[in-house]
């Protein structure tokens, strides 16, 4: 259903930035989500028998911006699909959509893939420890000043002079145990900022 | 500067901001015991019934997270506005997540009303 005259344009208007902005969620989904809003503006505005273009200002207001809303269906649906997979890749993606919408987002996405990466750094040192016993693992290499420089290593190619394996064997518990407990806790804390700005915005302000 | 009884009232004020925040999922469950409703008659159901008012904006998202999650289904009614309204209804999950919550929230406030009976007492 379109609408019609001026107020009709401005819910249209209103609704399609809306529209561009559900990335990420299946279109079946996004039509019942603009229809909704739609039947909700025209309740709101007709409370008094007629739409009026007051009446939709005021209506649309109380939506808050397309943006605004757009970020808070995204969150949402990033919580649901979180409470049936905790999938990173899954999170990943969502907050990649988020963090296009929101600066709060974008900051949330950039820590969660500093986190995911370096958990699986860990991880995949373990994983390559077997295959190249003797170059893969956790590196201590003399620096300039006398201080030792940290580094994973794959293993793939030579290791430099001098250089030290750490943890050796170790390296294979302790990457599985640093590398998963990162990424748990790389998706609680997202998911937790994730409901912490869900909640910002659950009340009316003022 | 603010002076200490300000500052505890704000901090007063944003407790029971979080309090309203942490209710507000079982109150949309508990919106829709009775029947199904569409969006804007649950916000005004919360409002009258409740004073838990929501931000219209933040309900709808809510309300699809719900349904993603099995605890109320929808469905589309004609309406004689003109136009057709989407109604939610609590699902099987949804009313035992209803019954679980309100459970709780009952334990919980008969425990806190017991422990806060002496305040209520001195008040009067």
């Amino acid at each position: 259903m379109t609408s019609t005259g001026e107020p009709g344009q401005r819910i249209d208007a209103y609704l399609g930035r809306l529209r561009g902005m559900l990335r990420g969620i299946r279109d079946e989904e996004v039509r019942e989500i603009v229809e909704e809003l739609r039947s909700h503006i025209l309740d709101k505005a007709s409370t008094s028998g007629e739409v009026t273009a007051a009446g939709v200002d005021a209506a649309l207001a109380g939506l808050g911006s397309p943006e605004e809303l757009a970020s808070q269906y995204m969150t949402d649906n990033l919580l649901a699909r979180a409470e049936i997979s905790r999938s990173p890749v899954q999170i990943l993606k969502s907050l990649f959509r988020w963090g296009s919408l929101s600066l709060g987002g974008f900051f949330v996405l950039l820590a969660s893939v500093l986190g995911y990466f370096i958990g699986a750094v860990f991880i995949l040192v373990a994983v390559l420890k077997p295959f190249h016993p003797h170059t893969a693992g956790l590196w201590s290499f003399p620096g300039g000043s006398g201080e030792h420089e940290l580094s994973f290593r794959l293993g793939f190619g030579n290791v430099p002079a001098g250089g030290k394996d750490v943890l050796g064997w170790w390296i294979v518990p302790i990457g599985w145990m640093a590398g998963g407990g990162l990424v748990m806790l790389t998706t609680s804390i997202a998911l937790w900022f994730v409901r912490q700005y869900r909640r910002s915005l659950a009340l009316p302000r003022g | 500067m603010k002076g200490m009884e300000g500052r505890e009232l704000e901090a007063g004020d944003k407790w029971e901001v979080q309090l309203r925040k942490g209710c507000l999922e079982l109150a949309i469950l508990g919106a829709l015991w009775e029947g199904r409703r569409y969006g804007l008659e649950i916000l005004r159901r919360l409002e009258s019934d409740s004073d838990l008012i929501i931000s219209e904006g933040t309900v709808y998202p809510l309300l699809s997270r719900l349904k993603a999650l099995g605890l109320v289904r929808s469905e589309w009614v004609e309406s004689d506005a003109g136009h057709p309204r989407k109604y939610y209804a609590l699902t099987a999950a949804g009313k035992r997540r209803a019954t679980e919550m309100a459970g709780i929230w009952g334990r919980f406030s008969t425990s806190m009303d017991k422990l806060l009976a002496p305040l209520a007492k001195e008040k009067r």
